[in-house]
């Protein structure tokens, strides 16, 4: 059930809600380029929070952050502090195969592996977890279900992930990511190589998957972001420019920048 | 404001401000013709407002269908939604405006016919010039955007109940000295109702207008000063 939200928009802002993840000061370099500036940012709990911006404004990057998934690339670094649950996920004492199991990431373009529909899933908890045949199917079975793609491949689950259409195979990355039971799923761009009818069924994901997990969306679309999220934050030029909830910033933001965004009339 | 990156949508949004000035105009053209035709029994005149009332009609049907065109097509966001919707909404008063104004028109013969009418017009002579400043200046407040005045405006409608209501014990008055006024007073009572009611459209299209400038609301607890609900029906 989704949780109701005030339509005061003098409400309190979200941000006092429980904070699953807190950025505190961060700047991110892509070497000596700074491409994050100063963000201060509380994503609150099992709430779907959506960056926008222009191309380029560090919406990606932010993102990227959150799970240190930079750090397979040289050069990239960053500094300040990304807590969650209190805990700063920067740190160097951090094991990075547990935050990626905590935080889990679906990207623009559907990445299934070359393996069956079954596999696909089961790959990652092997990583993590010892468990029998029987409980590996249910494992398998409920992500399915979790990402509404059981009914469609439940009979064909040897068939190759990579059969399946671009919607079904960007579910079945959902499923994938469920399935290791994370605390937070990051989601860059998910729905943009899609058609709309799989753009709406992974938006209506989306909206079930909020009552367990905290997830934070990457969107292009501004409709998406205004129809998904619960917080949306506009970034430019590195910069945090306006958070706060979704309706306020769809319907009578703070800045004139984010005004002018959303509204078409940018540079 | 700077133009949007796609022309066409500025083009969409002033065809939408230029049907809320030209409903503007007519209603106050139509509310200003029905009060004169009614003080100086002019029935020509009176016709004049019913078929304009028909133009009226006529252009919020065409900002309702450009209105829901440019949401279909554009997906406006922040000012632009809240002028795309506050313009639905402020061309719905403006068109009862325009019905008001037709209904006044209407009850010209009635009125002139009887006994000494002008007699009993003075005051809603003066109502009906409060009100068509307030009409007037509602529009004009919104095409230059202040905020400030359009919050005042409202508030200023306060004087037209209170005008209301002096206006219906007058005419109360008139009928209890002379039961040969009875009709003429009746009438005038409807027009003087109608003008009221005026007022309270033009209450709305000021809230609706500093809504789409500020993006917040007006306080909902105006001054309400229209004594006559407790002592007579609903007109």
């Amino acid at each position: 059930m989704k949780p109701m939200l005030s339509t005061d928009l003098n409400a309190p802002d979200a941000t006092v809600e429980k904070a699953k993840i807190e950025v505190k000061n961060l700047n991110f370099y892509y070497g000596q380029s700074k491409a994050l500036k100063d963000i201060n940012l509380s994503l609150p709990e099992r709430s779907v929070t959506a960056f926008i911006g222009p191309s380029g404004c560090g919406k990606s990057t932010l993102l990227r952050v959150l799970n240190r998934i930079y750090e397979l690339y040289p050069k990239q670094s960053a500094e300040g502090q990304v807590l969650l649950d209190g805990k700063n996920i920067l740190d160097r004492s951090q094991d990075l195969n547990l935050l990626r199991t905590k935080i889990g990431m679906v990207f623009q373009k559907p990445t299934p592996f070359p393996m069956s529909i079954y596999e696909n899933i089961a790959f990652g908890v092997r990583l993590y977890e010892k468990i029998s045949k029987a409980e590996m199917d249910n494992r398998v079975e409920s992500a399915l279900k979790r990402a509404a793609l059981w009914s469609e491949v439940k009979d064909k689950l040897n068939a190759s992930g990579q059969s399946l259409s671009g919607g079904q195979q960007q579910r079945l990355c959902i499923a994938r990511t469920v399935a290791v039971k994370p605390e937070v799923i990051l989601l860059d761009e998910p729905a943009s190589a899609l058609d709309p009818l799989s753009t709406a069924k992974i938006e209506e994901l989306i909206d079930e998957l909020q009552a367990d997990y905290t997830i934070v969306i990457v969107t292009h679309n501004m409709q998406q972001a205004a129809r998904v999220s619960r917080q949306t934050a506009f970034m430019y030029l590195g910069e945090l420019v306006e958070f706060d909830r979704t309706e306020k910033i769809f319907t009578s933001p703070r800045e004139k920048r984010t005004q002018d965004y959303i509204t078409g009339r940018f540079g | 404001m700077a133009e949007h990156t796609v022309a066409s949508f500025d083009e969409d949004l002033r065809q939408i401000s230029r049907l809320i000035n030209d409903m503007g105009d007519l209603a106050g053209s139509m509310v200003g013709a029905s009060t004169k035709a009614l003080l100086e029994s002019d029935n020509a005149l009176a016709q004049r407002v019913v078929s304009d009332d028909a133009i009226m009609d006529a252009r919020q049907r065409e900002l309702d269908d450009r209105a829901i065109t440019l949401i279909a097509k554009r997906q406006p966001m922040a000012d632009d939604l809240r002028n795309v919707v506050g313009s639905i909404r402020m061309a719905g008063d403006l068109e009862r405006i325009g019905d008001l104004a037709k209904n006044i028109a209407k009850r010209v013969g009635s009125v002139g016919v009887s006994a000494a009418p002008r007699d009993l017009t003075h005051s809603i002579d003066s109502m009906a010039q409060m009100v068509l400043i307030q009409v007037q200046g509602v529009i004009q407040e919104y095409t230059v955007g202040d905020a400030t005045a359009l919050a005042k405006l409202r508030n200023d409608d306060e004087r037209i109940d209170v005008k209301y209501t002096s206006v219906f014990r007058e005419l109360l008055t008139y009928m209890m000295e002379d039961p040969r006024n009875i009709t003429a007073c009746t009438h005038l009572l409807f027009c003087a109702k109608n003008l009221e009611r005026i007022g309270d459209h033009v209450t709305n299209i000021a809230e609706n207008a500093y809504y789409v400038l500020t993006g917040t609301q007006l306080p909902a607890n105006r001054p309400k000063q229209d004594e006559t609900a407790m002592s007579a029906p609903a007109a």
